[in-house]
C-alpha cells in the first residue's frame, strides 16, 4: 500500500484530475466577465484570426458564387413572380410606418421595445469541437459590444453574446445546449388581428435540428407556419427579431403546457456576416424587479 | 528560422481548425453527420512519437489551454486531454514499432480518445444529452474518417517536420 502512494505518476494524475476540476468548476461558474489573461489570449488569436478571415471569405465568397449562379435561372423566375407583390406591400409598409409615426406622436410616446441599434460584424472563427457552439466576431468592447445583447443574421436570430474582449466577442448560438440561455417569444397570429401566444425559447433538439418553445398555455391553437419573433418581453432583446417558424405543436409531459418546435428561420453553419442589437430601451433593473421585502422580515 | 517553424505550424494549424469549420459547405454540416476536424491532436501526436515525447507534451498542454481559453470558454477539458494522451500514445509506443502505418494508426487511436473523452466530459457537465448511439452513429464515425483522411494526406510531411526540429534541438545542446 505505501508504495502504491509513493508512486510518482499516480500522484501526478491525481493531482491534476483535481485541478481539471477545479478548473472546470471555476469556468462554469457564472462568470460576468472573463479573466483578464484569458480576454489576453483571445483579443491575440482574434488579431490572428482577422488576418485568415480575409482571404478566407475572398475563397468561399467565389464557391458561393458559382453555386448561385447554377439556379439562377429558377431563382430569377421566382423573384419576378414575387415583385409585383413586394410593390404593393412597400406602399403599405411606407404608409403604416407613417401614421404608426403621427399616432405615435399624438400619444407622446417616443420609445418602443422595438428600437434597436445595430453593429456589424464579421465571424472570424467558429469553435472547431461543436460541443459549446460557439463564434468569434471582430467586434468588441470598443464598439460598444457588452454580453447578453442579441445576434442576428438577416434571416433572423442566430444568438446572444456570451462574452467580450476588447477587440473582439463571443457569441452563443440558439443551438447551444444552456440551461440559461432563455428568450422570451412570440408566436404571431396567422392573421392580422388574431391573437399572439407568448413562450419561451428553452433548448434546441439536436437530432431533429429544432428550436423547442416551451410554455405555451395549454388552450393556445397554434398552427403549422405561424411565425415566431422576440417579444422583448425578457429584459434584453429588443422586440420584433424574426426566430422562425412552428413546425410541430406537442403537449408537454404534464398537458398544463404546449411545446411548439420552431425551425429557426437563419441557418445555424453557414454564418459569415452577423449584426449585434443594441436594444435602445433602457433595461429594467433586476433589483427593481426583485421585491425587497423579504430582505426587511 | 528553424527554431519558430514548427510553433507557427501548430499556430497555424490551430487556427486553421476553426476555418475548416466555418469553410465546410453547408449541406455537409446539415446533414445529420457531424464532422469534427481533431488535426492539432494529430500534430501533437506525431511530435511526440517521432519527436520527443517531453516537447509533445508540452505542447499539448500549451495548445490545449490555448484552445479552451480562445474556443470552449471551459478551462481543463483540453488542458488535461491533450497531454494525457500524448503520453498515453507515447507509452503505447514503447512496445510496437516507429514506422508511419503504426504512428498513423495511433494517432487515429488518440483521436477517438479525445473525441470519447471530450464527449463523456461534456455530458457529465451537462453541456450535451446526445444520447451514445446517436453520438457513435453520427459523430465519431465521419469524425474518425475525416481525420483518418488527413492522417493520410499529411503523415508524411508531419513526420519530417518532427523528425528535422528535434534533430535541430538535439544540436543546440
Amino acid at each position: 500500500m505505501p508504495q502504491f502512494f509513493l508512486n510518482k505518476r499516480l500522484i501526478f494524475l491525481l493531482i491534476s484530475i483535481i485541478i481539471l476540476v477545479a478548473l472546470i468548476g471555476f469556468s462554469l461558474r457564472d462568470r460576468e466577465e472573463l479573466t483578464v489573461p484569458e480576454q489576453f489570449l483571445k483579443d491575440t488569436t482574434g488579431w490572428i484570426q482577422n488576418v485568415f478571415a480575409k482571404p478566407q471569405s475572398y475563397v468561399s465568397g467565389i464557391f458561393g458564387d458559382l453555386k448561385d449562379l447554377q439556379n439562377t435561372y429558377s431563382e430569377n423566375k421566382e423573384l419576378k413572380s414575387r415583385l409585383d407583390e413586394m410593390a404593393k406591400l412597400e406602399a403599405d409598409v411606407q404608409q403604416l410606418t407613417k401614421e404608426n409615426d403621427e399616432l405615435r406622436e399624438i400619444l407622446d410616446k417616443k420609445e418602443t421595445l422595438r428600437d434597436y441599434s445595430p453593429i456589424q460584424a464579421t465571424v472570424i472563427g467558429r469553435n472547431p469541437d461543436r460541443w459549446h457552439e460557439l463564434l468569434i466576431i471582430n467586434k468588441g468592447k470598443v464598439n460598444g459590444i457588452k454580453a447578453n445583447m442579441a445576434v442576428v443574421t438577416a434571416n433572423g436570430l442566430i444568438g446572444k453574446v456570451k462574452s467580450t474582449q476588447q477587440f473582439t466577442s463571443t457569441v452563443q448560438l440558439l443551438s447551444a445546449l444552456d440551461p440559461t440561455n432563455r428568450i422570451s417569444a412570440e408566436i404571431q397570429g396567422k392573421e392580422a388581428g388574431k391573437e399572439s401566444f407568448y413562450g419561451t425559447i428553452e433548448g434546441y433538439d439536436e437530432e431533429r435540428e429544432l428550436l423547442k418553445l416551451k410554455r405555451i398555455p395549454f388552450d393556445a391553437k397554434i398552427e403549422k407556419g405561424q411565425n415566431v419573433i422576440t417579444s422583448g418581453l425578457g429584459g434584453i432583446f429588443p422586440e420584433g427579431l424574426p426566430i422562425g417558424k412552428v413546425v410541430d405543436v406537442e403537449p408537454d409531459e404534464f398537458g398544463l403546457n404546449q411545446t411548439a418546435y420552431v425551425k429557426p428561420g437563419a441557418n445555424f453553419y453557414d454564418i459569415r456576416n452577423v449584426m449585434v442589437v443594441k436594444r435602445e430601451m433602457a433595461q429594467p433593473d433586476l433589483s427593481d424587479m426583485i421585491d425587497d421585502e423579504e430582505e426587511e422580515l | 528560422m528553424k527554431k519558430i517553424l514548427l510553433p507557427l505550424l501548430f499556430i497555424f494549424i490551430f487556427i486553421f481548425e476553426s476555418i475548416f469549420v466555418q469553410s465546410l459547405p453547408a449541406e455537409v454540416f446539415h446533414g445529420e453527420r457531424i464532422l469534427v476536424p481533431h488535426f492539432l491532436i494529430i500534430a501533437i501526436l506525431f511530435l511526440t512519437l517521432y519527436g520527443d515525447s517531453k516537447q509533445g507534451i508540452l505542447y499539448g498542454l500549451s495548445f490545449g489551454l490555448l484552445f479552451d481559453v480562445v474556443y470552449t470558454e471551459v478551462l481543463g477539458i483540453y488542458l488535461f486531454l491533450f497531454p494525457l494522451i500524448a503520453y498515453i500514445c507515447a507509452k503505447i509506443m514503447r512496445i510496437l514499432q516507429t514506422n508511419i502505418v503504426v504512428v498513423s494508426i495511433i494517432s487515429l487511436l488518440g483521436v477517438a480518445l479525445l473525441e470519447l473523452g471530450v464527449y463523456e466530459m461534456n455530458f457529465l457537465i451537462n453541456k450535451t444529452d446526445m444520447s451514445f448511439s446517436f453520438y457513435a452513429q453520427y459523430r465519431l464515425l465521419p469524425t474518425l474518417i475525416l481525420n483518418l483522411t488527413f492522417i493520410i494526406l499529411f503523415s508524411y510531411p508531419l513526420k519530417r517536420l518532427s523528425e528535422k526540429y528535434v534533430a535541430y534541438l538535439n544540436k543546440e545542446k
